[in-house]
């Protein structure tokens, strides 16, 4: 990524990382931008490219998002003879975007005699996220507080007495913190004695296990198929979830053998049960509750030292 | 068997998935029972956006419409009517539709009676009473009761024209396996599979799920935007036409009525396309083929 113009304005270069390799296009100032142009240089290997059994090659842009169903293209062009860089703008609509969305460039060629044949891509695409202010890759979990009581949820109510609720619905699972709760709010936001912090560290791990066994069953149960029935990598935070969390759930098997027997498993309801140990392991490592929970009883036990001293 | 909700809601709104998750009780799923209206209505977030588009009015004046037309029919013939009047008339981005929680509010809020009517099968499964699958009150683009058909009209619409969604939406098996392809958010593809199924090379649920199993294997090694391009999309046109929804008239019953102009897509590349699926398509093993015709 080289620039980014909004409509007929140049963004500043602040609003892409190459070293995140992200495009945070949410704009405070103006968010009813009706297109976007990006600029993207790619550089492809020369010589690989000039001695394989091909011809015709030709470079393409191409960004996609799944819960949209857009695709927009672009070719780039070699910047002079000879050149290894590629360089092209994309020019794509908000109303046809919706969250996140990924940018690939693809190496297409003729091979014998079969034009349009894929010969290589980029292994490392850009995200060009339309929710985003600064250009980084989130933490794909969104924290609210809000009163759970008198709050403006009214399906929260029911669980006014509940200090969380985790909701995995939409574009990015949320925790519903309850600020009803009596200092909830303020001891995850305290920052005080070593106690206080490991209290609250003991806290967050807990609330993460809940979000991540969330996450988890909700992306396992909203796997699409395909028209043969193998499940499908989701895209979005369900994609990252499950391919963070099938290592720990079926270690045995990898990759696209996982999501398959994850997804039999969850369907057929035959060792779903069994899995539900791994899950909540997988969940427990990733909320780092046996690091907090040491540190938690180490603190304690030098408090009940002191104080007996 | 479920109602028309009372009081209908003025405008159109958001309904979360875990909100439309927790009304669908084994009651209203077997229409012994109607969602609980009340509830839901509590739980729904207003749209922001002034705009007739949003009126719930004309959307469900075109679901009692469709019911009655379609009362003595199949009511798998209903979806080719209603999917191009539902889309001219919600006037919606792609941005807006890709929001679940819109066709969980017309699923639950506006129209259960119509999901009902369409998606209630005849005999229950395991000794259970027949019961729509809940998928079709909320789910993925491709199943839930509205938003297939939203999505079969803008993926299949060939710009302003809303025929090749009618051939789509007249053949389940389309709607049931091509609609979920990532291959048909590429104008061409989409036109070139409707193509042949329009003209009876592919036509059987059989060999529908052949040429889109052929057509979505080749794609994981070729790049149909190389040889069969389509035109830039012009997202002004769209917004013009969603502008326009204030000032329109109903839309049309008895003609098909027009999509947004944003362009037809590009002949050549269909062509091309079309002559490349009956390739693959005559050297595909279709299971059953030579039986089904005899």
């Amino acid at each position: 990524m080289t620039a980014v113009r909004q409509d007929r304005t140049d963004l500043e270069t602040s609003v892409f990382s190459s070293q995140e390799r992200v495009v945070a296009l949410h704009q405070v100032e103006r968010s009813d931008w009706e297109s976007s142009r990006l600029s993207i240089t790619a550089t492809l290997p020369e010589k690989e490219l000039s001695s394989g059994p091909w011809s015709d090659v030709t470079v393409m842009a191409v960004l996609t998002e799944k819960s949209t169903n857009s695709r927009t293209t672009t070719l780039l062009e070699r910047e002079s003879t000879g050149s290894s860089t590629w360089a092209g703008q994309l020019r794509f609509w908000r109303s046809a975007y919706r969250s996140q969305a990924e940018l690939a460039v693809i190496v297409v060629a003729t091979v014998d005699g079969v034009r349009g044949r894929v010969v290589g891509r980029s292994d490392d695409n850009w995200l060009v996220d339309l929710t985003a202010r600064t250009p980084v890759r989130r933490q794909e979990l969104q924290v609210e507080e809000v009163d759970f009581r008198d709050g403006p949820h009214e399906w929260l109510r029911p669980y006014k007495d509940a200090p969380w609720m985790i909701e995995t619905s939409g574009d990015i699972p949320t925790v519903h913190l309850n600020t009803g709760f009596e200092g909830i709010a303020e001891l995850l936001n305290s920052n005080g004695s070593s106690m206080e912090k490991a209290v609250r560290d003991m806290l967050a791990a807990q609330i993460a296990t809940d979000v991540w066994t969330a996450v988890f069953h909700s992306a396992v149960s909203d796997l699409e198929v395909d028209a043969e029935g193998n499940p499908q990598w989701p895209g979005g935070w369900r994609d990252a979830v499950l391919r963070g969390m099938l290592s720990d759930v079926l270690p045995e098997q990898s990759g696209a053998d996982a999501l398959r027997e994850i997804h039999a498993r969850r369907s057929e309801s035959s060792g779903w049960n069994e899995l539900q140990p791994r899950i909540n392991y997988a969940a427990t490592r990733r909320a780092k509750v046996a690091r907090h929970l040491g540190t938690a009883v180490r603190v304690l036990e030098t408090s009940q030292k002191g104080s007996k001293a | 068997m479920t109602d028309k909700p009372e009081h209908m809601p003025d405008r159109l709104a958001l309904l979360s998935d875990t909100n439309a998750a927790k009304s669908l009780s084994t009651g209203v799923l077997a229409s012994r029972e109607n969602p609980p209206y009340i509830a839901l209505s509590k739980n729904s977030e207003p749209l922001r956006g002034a705009g007739a588009r949003l009126d719930v009015e004309p959307l469900r004046d075109l679901i009692d419409d469709v019911m009655h037309l379609y009362r003595d029919d199949a009511r798998t013939k209903a979806d080719a009517w209603l999917a191009p009047r539902l889309h001219a008339a919600l006037r919606l981005t792609r941005r807006e539709a890709a929001d679940a929680r819109l066709w969980n509010f017309v699923s639950l809020s506006v129209a259960p009676d119509y999901v009902v009517w369409r998606h209630l099968p005849a005999t229950g499964k395991n000794g259970f009473p027949p019961m729509v699958a809940a998928e079709r009150f909320r789910g993925a683009h491709y199943t839930q009761a509205f938003s297939r058909l939203w999505w079969a009209a803008e993926l299949f619409r060939d710009g302003a024209d809303y025929r090749p969604v009618q051939v789509a939406c007249g053949n389940q098996d389309v709607l049931n396996t091509v609609l979920r392809l990532d291959i048909i958010d590429h104008r061409p593809t989409a036109q070139a599979l409707i193509r042949l199924v329009e003209k009876g090379t592919a036509r059987t649920g059989r060999e529908v799920n052949a040429l889109s199993a052929v057509a979505n294997t080749a794609a994981s090694t070729l790049m149909y935007d190389v040889f069969a391009a389509d035109d830039a999309w012009d997202g002004s046109i769209l917004e013009e036409w969603i502008r326009e929804g204030d000032s329109a008239p109903p839309v049309s019953r008895r003609l098909l009525p027009d999509g947004p102009d944003d362009g037809p897509v590009p002949e050549k590349a269909v062509d091309t396309l079309v002559r490349y699926f009956e390739e693959l398509f005559v050297d595909a093993n279709v299971r059953g083929r030579l039986t089904d015709e005899s």
